[in-house]
């Protein structure tokens, strides 16, 4: 089987999908070092979108390219789609102030 | 790889990748008699003033900046004025400021002012003369081999989706590194889509005084989001990014900023501004597809890119929304995601998604990528050239407009 969602940084707690991946299948993380890792997809992922390579606590900074891209807004389940339903950015944050 | 393009030699030693005579109307009351001259005379065109009545000195500058470097684009091979009368109005938008900088060129520069000629019908007349000898003079120069050292290259990412930052954007990098490597000089830009990765960027920086003015372009950017009271995801990323699986401004940052390549940033430039020396630079502007060609096109670039995400296009896509807003400097397309490219190909001049499963890196795609670039410099036209359609351009200003 090859990869069929790619993790960019070793620090990433998400993966992209390279296909649109259907819930329940074990998707095979491409990892930066060359291996590959199972994840149990929860729910479908579409091409490019993100999934949970890991389990998410509420409150911690999504890594992507190994950088802050957001913090999770809920707990979020290892396979699970991951995006604005469950993700908050943090900067130009008019609504904050 | 080759290292040269077919250009257009130019007196001030710059090479045009296209030979247009460029109609400029000096205030924006003269836009109807530009544009009837730009009508009726082949190989021209018209740059419409955007209306200065009412904008403040920094902006009206900003007006004069990037008309004035349309005509001192390596693209435009004459150039006719069109004024009302000496000395009226606002004094940045004079044609002596317009006639003293075009000289500079020394490319043929006309002027024609329509009080001297008995108003508008006689200067009509006039004007078609005076264009129809440009064009003939502009026609008189033609192509030889020029060193790539010679193009400005722009970029704009648009519709950006995943693909985009992590194959779209690094092919134009390496392109990019490229391009700089031979000595020729690029322009990146979107300063509310480097929010997020600008500590990245920083590292970039030539000289403590390019790192400051990078964070500075962005605190006060970030403070204009800030000012409208909405979460910054209600307006960027725009909604057929999210669509498209982007998440927040960050992630849609951190992926922007691999257009720029590896090289360091020499500066930052304002809305039109003409970079002082080669490499890569930042232009501190807007994103949007009907500004910043523009505003690129204005600083020199002979060809600006539309690096293209686009998961949200419907299939099959019509014609792709932005065409050649740079007025003389062809918008090039390319996308990094296949299923964007099976469903608009015929808007689309590369294809870089064979760098994402496809067997291919980001490296070798990049590379043939400037034999593309290389191509539309030498004159193959891109998709959108052969449409005969120009989109409206906005300036990007500071305001506030009085």
């Amino acid at each position: 089987m090859t990869q069929n969602a790619m993790k960019l940084n070793g620090r990433d707690n998400v993966a992209m999908a390279l296909d649109l991946l259907a819930a329940g299948t074990e998707a095979l993380v491409l990892c930066e070092d060359g291996t590959r890792a199972g994840v149990v997809l929860t729910e479908e992922i579409p091409f490019g979108f993100k999934l949970a390579t890991r389990d998410i606590t509420a409150g911690e900074p999504i890594l992507k390219y190994g950088e802050v891209i957001g913090v999770a807004s809920r707990d979020i389940k290892a396979g699970s789609v991951v995006h604005v339903h469950n993700v908050d950015g943090t900067r130009a944050r008019g609504d904050l102030n | 790889m080759t290292t040269t393009f077919m250009g257009y030699p130019r007196p001030d030693g710059s090479a045009g990748a296209r030979n247009w005579v460029l109609i400029l109307p000096v205030q924006r009351n003269m836009n109807l008699l530009a544009a009837s001259i730009a009508k009726l005379v082949e190989g021209t065109k018209v740059m419409l003033s955007p209306g200065e009545g009412g904008r403040t000195t920094v902006d009206r500058r900003t007006i004069a900046r990037t008309m004035v470097g349309l005509g001192q684009n390596p693209n435009v091979g004459a150039i006719l004025l069109v004024a009302i009368k000496p000395k009226f109005g606002y004094k940045e938008l004079s044609e002596n400021y317009f006639l003293d900088e075009l000289n500079k060129t020394g490319k043929p520069v006309r002027t024609l002012v329509l009080s001297e000629l008995g108003g508008y019908y006689n200067a009509l007349g006039e004007g078609v003369r005076l264009a129809r000898e440009l064009a003939l003079e502009a026609s008189r120069v033609h192509r030889q081999p020029c060193p790539i050292a010679k193009l400005t290259i722009g970029v704009k990412c648009g519709m950006s989706d995943p693909t985009s930052g992590i194959v779209g954007n690094p092919v134009v990098g390496r392109m990019f590194d490229l391009l700089i490597a031979g000595g020729g000089t690029a322009l990146f830009s979107e300063t509310t889509e480097i929010i997020g990765a600008e500590h990245l960027l920083v590292k970039r920086a030539a000289t403590p005084e390019v790192a400051a003015a990078l964070l500075e372009a962005v605190r006060i950017t970030e403070n204009k989001a800030k000012s409208t009271g909405e979460d910054i995801r209600n307006i960027n990323p725009i909604p057929s990014n999210i669509a498209a699986g982007l998440t927040t401004l960050e992630e849609k940052s951190l992926g922007a900023i691999a257009k720029s390549g590896t090289t360091p940033i020499r500066g930052v430039l304002a809305y039109g501004e003409r970079p002082a020396g080669q490499g890569l630079y930042f232009m501190d502007a807007w994103m949007s597809s009907l500004s910043l060609p523009l505003c690129f096109a204005a600083a020199g670039a002979q060809i600006v890119l539309y690096q293209m995400g686009g998961g949200d296009l419907p299939d099959p896509c019509p014609p792709m929304p932005a065409a050649t807003s740079g007025i003389i400097s062809p918008l090039m397309y390319i996308t990094g995601n296949r299923h964007t490219f099976a469903k608009a190909g015929d808007s689309m001049d590369f294809d870089s998604s064979r760098a994402l499963g496809g067997g291919f890196t980001v490296r070798e795609i990049g590379d043939e990528f400037l034999g593309h670039i290389i191509d539309v410099a030498s004159g193959t036209r891109t998709r959108m050239e052969t449409l005969r359609h120009e989109d409206p351009v906005e300036l990007y200003f500071e305001g506030p407009s009085l």
